[in-house]
């Protein structure tokens, strides 16, 4: 009996989690060229239960669930037109290389500007690297968009700040287009829809709890109890 | 568990920095020579999210929003016909100074102050500092392309046109005036390529339409975010009920 409150408070606390997650994609509904996460969830083992009278088997019980998988979704999405020189985005696929104090990362949020040498770098005044893996040079505010490095970029993991980490694996086809920015991969509505449906789930397991909790009362005040 | 709350509210506070900026473009949709604010976001540090899930599920922190720079694109030239009107042309500054400092602008809405010094609209005198002789009237001053500044034919003085690696990474902003920093870079002469002209003004750059597209977005964008602030807290009121 009380192991369905544990199964019960486990998917709860699952719900959570997603809900967590969730709320990080709407937090960057517009945050440019960032990648929307899909979560799944996955069941405990499953545990079989058998009759302690006669051995029969009873069948499986399930013991819960966590969220064990999270993918993000680095589908290319709508580039939006800004005008501005210093707004890189890549037509195709591939990656900005950014010379970090922790090493090279990767972003296709191409929000860029010019630093005191009038080299390009990020909105954290890190240098994007060119083709040669060298600085870019920002001229008369912009740059020359085919000189600007776009590389190939195994198993991406966010690390933050716009950036992933990952197996760099050299050059990517990708195209480098001044003046646009790669949207937010964020559906909202879909986002939306998730967190609702997520909310039910956490309720109905929530009175999962609650009736398996006025089970055990009744089982421990009237079982056993003498009338009268 | 509190943190889905911690993070949209990251978010909201990353849309209102953006609401802030667009306003203020905004105020500024027909101030002379004015640029329009450049902002940035970025999504936060990544956690393993232990509870409820196992080291695979990384929950991110929320947004964030940083300023980087200005949109350094020319407005558009407006014909004034005041000869005491430039517009610069191509990249760089006027150089003034006021209260000791000098400062960089593009705001060329000059005017004659009561010592017959050239200087800005808001007292900047322009440097190095160009006098007028008693007696001059507006329609006797002849800006040239190279900043000669000539009354009645007689040679008066330059203003001087200087530039900055970095135009984004220059300070201030208020009253159209700014400073050089160690990120735009120290002040140089100007391109040979700017040149003044007389009798006009630089529009602001801002796009109107453009400006009302972002605020659009921004305020749905906080909507959205605060509506999962709205679902963390039913959330924790669900958790709540589960003692009765």
């Amino acid at each position: 009996m009380e192991r369905g409150l544990y199964i019960a408070a486990s998917g709860m606390l699952a719900e959570m989690a997603r809900q967590d997650q969730l709320a990080n994609d709407l937090a960057n509904a517009s945050t440019p060229g960032y990648k929307a996460d899909r979560v799944a969830q996955r069941a405990f083992g499953d545990l079989l239960l058998s009759d302690s009278a006669d051995g029969t088997t009873v069948g499986p019980l399930g013991s819960g669930a966590a969220i064990d998988k999270q993918e993000t979704d680095l589908r290319q999405q709508a580039m939006r037109d800004t005008g501005q020189p210093l707004d890189l985005a890549i037509q195709g696929d591939g990656y900005f290389a950014i010379r970090t104090a922790g090493g090279v990362r990767y972003t296709r949020n191409g929000a860029f500007t010019a630093d005191a040498k009038g080299t390009l770098v990020d909105q954290l005044g890190n240098q994007v690297l060119g083709k040669n893996n060298q600085p870019v040079k920002v001229t008369d505010g912009a740059v020359d968009a085919t000189q600007v490095g776009v590389f190939k970029l195994a198993n991406p993991v966010k690390q933050g700040d716009s950036y992933f980490t990952g197996t760099a694996g050299g050059q990517d086809s990708g195209e480098v287009r001044s003046g646009n920015l790669e949207g937010s991969g964020v559906d909202p509505a879909r986002a939306m829809v998730d967190l609702m449906a997520s909310m039910r789930a956490m309720e109905a397991t929530q009175k999962a709890i609650t009736t398996i909790d006025s089970t055990l009362q009744l089982t421990a005040s009237q079982v056993g109890g003498l009338p009268g | 568990m509190l943190e889905g709350m911690y993070t949209a509210a990251a978010g909201m506070a990353a849309q209102q920095s953006r609401l802030d900026a667009v306003a203020n473009d905004l105020a500024n949709a027909s101030t002379t020579g004015y640029k329009r604010v450049r902002m940035a976001y970025r999504d936060l540090a990544y956690t393993a999210g232990t509870i409820g899930g196992t080291n695979a599920l990384r929950l991110g922190a929320g947004a964030a929003a940083s300023m980087i720079g200005r949109d350094d694109r020319e407005g558009s030239a407006q014909e004034t016909g005041d000869p005491l009107d430039v517009l610069i042309e191509g990249r760089g500054f006027m150089q003034v100074k006021l209260d000791g400092k000098t400062w960089l602008t593009r705001d060329g809405h000059l005017q004659v102050d009561a010592q017959g010094r050239l200087a800005t609209g808001d007292g900047a005198l322009v440097d190095p500092p160009i006098s007028f002789p008693k007696g001059t009237t507006p329609d006797q001053i002849a800006i040239g392309a190279d900043g000669t500044v000539t009354a009645a034919g007689k040679k008066l003085g330059q203003i001087r046109l200087v530039n900055v690696a970095n135009p984004a990474g220059l300070d201030g902003g208020a009253d159209n005036r700014f400073q050089a920093t160690s990120v735009s870079g120290a002040v140089s002469a100007a391109p040979r390529t700017t040149v003044l002209r007389q009798g006009m003004l630089e529009s602001s750059n801002v796009d109107v339409g453009d400006a009302m597209a972002d605020m659009i977005d921004a305020q749905r964008s906080f909507e959205l975010a605060s509506k999962a602030i709205q679902v963390s807290d039913q959330a924790m009121e669900i958790a709540n009920g589960v003692k009765r």
